[in-house]
């Protein structure tokens, strides 16, 4: 069966029935084929939503494609095994770096090929010649994300850092436990000061250790953190980044107070584009307010929703927007006159700061 | 409107309006027409289970045969194999009228034979026969290296796509210079 005798059409409808890791292993055929695949499949790549590499913390690297509610193995990586190995490997040139190849189960319907390393000290060169290679193949559009999970890595003798990959962003989901103690989270803040800045951090924290103020942890551009007992406040004194979503037992008023006043007088939180407090019932909104300068739209008039894309969704494969506010207060920073919105429900802080003027935003309201 | 209601509106003039309307209405004979591939062999098709093919019915639509006309000119299709022919005409006939399932497994499982059979279901434009069978080559390539790949589809290596690069360059320029020879001949 020759392929190229088949005209554009069937190669692009044979290919658009191949999994990503098939179209992976083409690829890798001869170069004509790779630009035969790119061209054909440009509109199905476009739908990519995301490449996600999963590390386990050891010696795994799942590397999955995520388009609409799916999610797609396409390789992963692990340390070399003898006794895995029931098919003869092969090598294939990747950016440049040779790398071992093999196929695990020949009749599973979940095929895919798996890379492996022979050296602890290779793991990040295979690493970062694959994703050289999905970064040309599927182009810059996508989203590129290493995804790990720190507590894991408790109770380990060492943390492994991050790679130094361009082109990809990095999120940490990490669990507090209540035995985690002082050298632990010592150990974890080392593991932050020393990574890039983080695209977004989830944390369940059932513990009363706490991070530093100044901890790089609080750069990260999103934070989704949920804590039993009242929640590390330096949250909401120190977070640098754009969205945060807490859920906690309890947050005092002051802190809200604290907050509100330093995003109003531009001191802190000027990147900040979204927060949200999940907590238990707050005290009414006209005590937490007390102090503070708000402005309000006419009763009578129906308020602008304020949603965002998440940087990042934890939850779900696809891309979601924060939950709308629909409030008739807000706040205006000094500074540059930016508006934000306030709504206090009975459990819940939202906090949604407009790229708009107070004009602007005036404009909006119907 | 295909030719065959074409035919049966002018063959019986319309029926006066006085039929009981509860009362069902006759049924239309089945039109049918016939097709031949490189080995001559006529299969007779029906219109409905034509209908698969968008160049046959484009076709039949167009051309208002009836009944004897059809049987005297056979559609040729002098670039497909008749076992070929015979497996599509078999897989129209089979899906004639009915909604297609989401997997076809009768397809063959000779490389050569699917391979001939996607060319006469391009051309024929037969969509979702189409798809099964680009789903079945795809299928081929399941859990192989890209050297196994190769094998299965023939695809040239770099360095073979270098050479053919080269020599149709070559080729090319050759066929320019004729050109431009012959030009100057003329001219003088």
């Amino acid at each position: 069966m020759i392929l190229s005798k088949y005209p554009f059409l069937v190669q692009k409808e044979i290919f658009h029935n191949m999994k990503y890791s098939e179209l992976f292993m083409l690829s890798f055929v001869s170069k004509n084929m790779k630009k035969l695949i790119k061209l054909s499949q440009e509109k199905r790549f476009k739908s990519i939503g995301s490449v996600r590499y999963d590390y386990d913390g050891a010696d795994e690297i799942r590397v999955h494609v995520y388009y609409g509610d799916v999610k797609e193995m396409i390789t992963k990586t692990e340390k070399h095994n003898e006794a895995k190995s029931v098919r003869k490997s092969f090598q294939l040139n990747v950016s440049g770096k040779m790398i071992d190849f093999r196929f695990l189960r020949p009749r599973s319907r979940y095929v895919h090929p798996i890379a492996s390393y022979q050296q602890p000290s290779e793991k990040e060169t295979a690493i970062q010649s694959i994703h050289n290679y999905l970064f040309d193949f599927y182009g810059d559009s996508v989203e590129y994300n290493w995804l790990t999970t720190a507590s894991e890595w408790l109770g380990r003798s060492s943390i492994p850092t991050l790679p130094q990959i361009q082109n990809l962003s990095f999120c940490v989901d990490i669990n507090l436990f209540p035995e985690t103690n002082y050298a632990e989270m010592e150990r974890l803040e080392n593991f932050f000061s020393s990574s890039p800045v983080l695209k977004s951090v989830r944390m369940v924290a059932v513990t009363n250790q706490s991070f530093p103020s100044k901890s790089k942890l609080y750069q990260a551009e999103s934070v989704e953190i949920r804590q039993e007992e009242i929640i590390d406040t330096c949250i909401l004194r120190d977070f640098q980044g754009r969205q945060a979503f807490l859920r906690c037992g309890e947050v005092s008023t002051s802190v809200l107070v604290e907050f509100l006043n330093r995003w109003k007088s531009g001191e802190a939180f000027k990147k900040l584009e979204y927060l949200k407090v999940i907590m238990d019932p707050i005290s009414p909104g006209d005590r937490i307010f007390n102090g503070i300068v708000l402005s309000y739209i006419d009763a009578t008039k129906q308020p602008p929703i304020h949603t965002l894309p998440k940087v990042f969704n934890w939850q779900y494969y696809t891309k979601s927007n924060t939950d709308p506010i629909t409030s008739h207060t807000y706040v205006v920073r000094e500074a540059d006159n930016r508006v934000a919105s306030i709504l206090v429900q009975e459990k819940a802080f939202s906090f949604g700061v407009w790229n708009k003027t107070e004009e602007e935003f005036l404009k909006m309201v119907e | 409107m295909s030719s065959t209601e074409q035919g049966t509106s002018s063959a019986a003039p319309a029926e006066p309006t006085t039929a009981p309307e509860s009362a069902a209405a006759p049924e239309v004979p089945e039109s049918f027409y016939y097709v031949h591939g490189k080995d001559k062999v006529v299969h007779k098709v029906s219109a409905g289970a034509l209908q698969h093919s968008a160049l046959i019915h484009g076709m039949i639509s167009n051309l208002g045969y009836t009944e004897e006309q059809a049987k005297a000119n056979p559609f040729p299709f002098e670039n497909i194999d008749g076992d070929i022919l015979q497996m599509v005409v078999d897989w129209c006939n089979q899906h004639k009228g009915k909604p297609t399932p989401p997997e076809d497994t009768n397809l063959p499982k000779q490389k050569e034979k699917l391979f001939d059979l996607v060319l006469a279901v391009n051309y024929l434009e037969i969509k979702e026969l189409l798809t099964y069978c680009c789903k079945q080559v795809a299928m081929m390539v399941k859990g192989k290296s890209p050297e196994e790949i190769r094998e299965i589809w023939m695809i040239p290596t770099d360095a073979e796509d270098e050479a053919a690069e080269k020599e149709a360059k070559k080729r090319a320029g050759k066929e320019a210079a004729g050109e431009t020879a012959a030009a100057a001949g003329d001219a003088k």
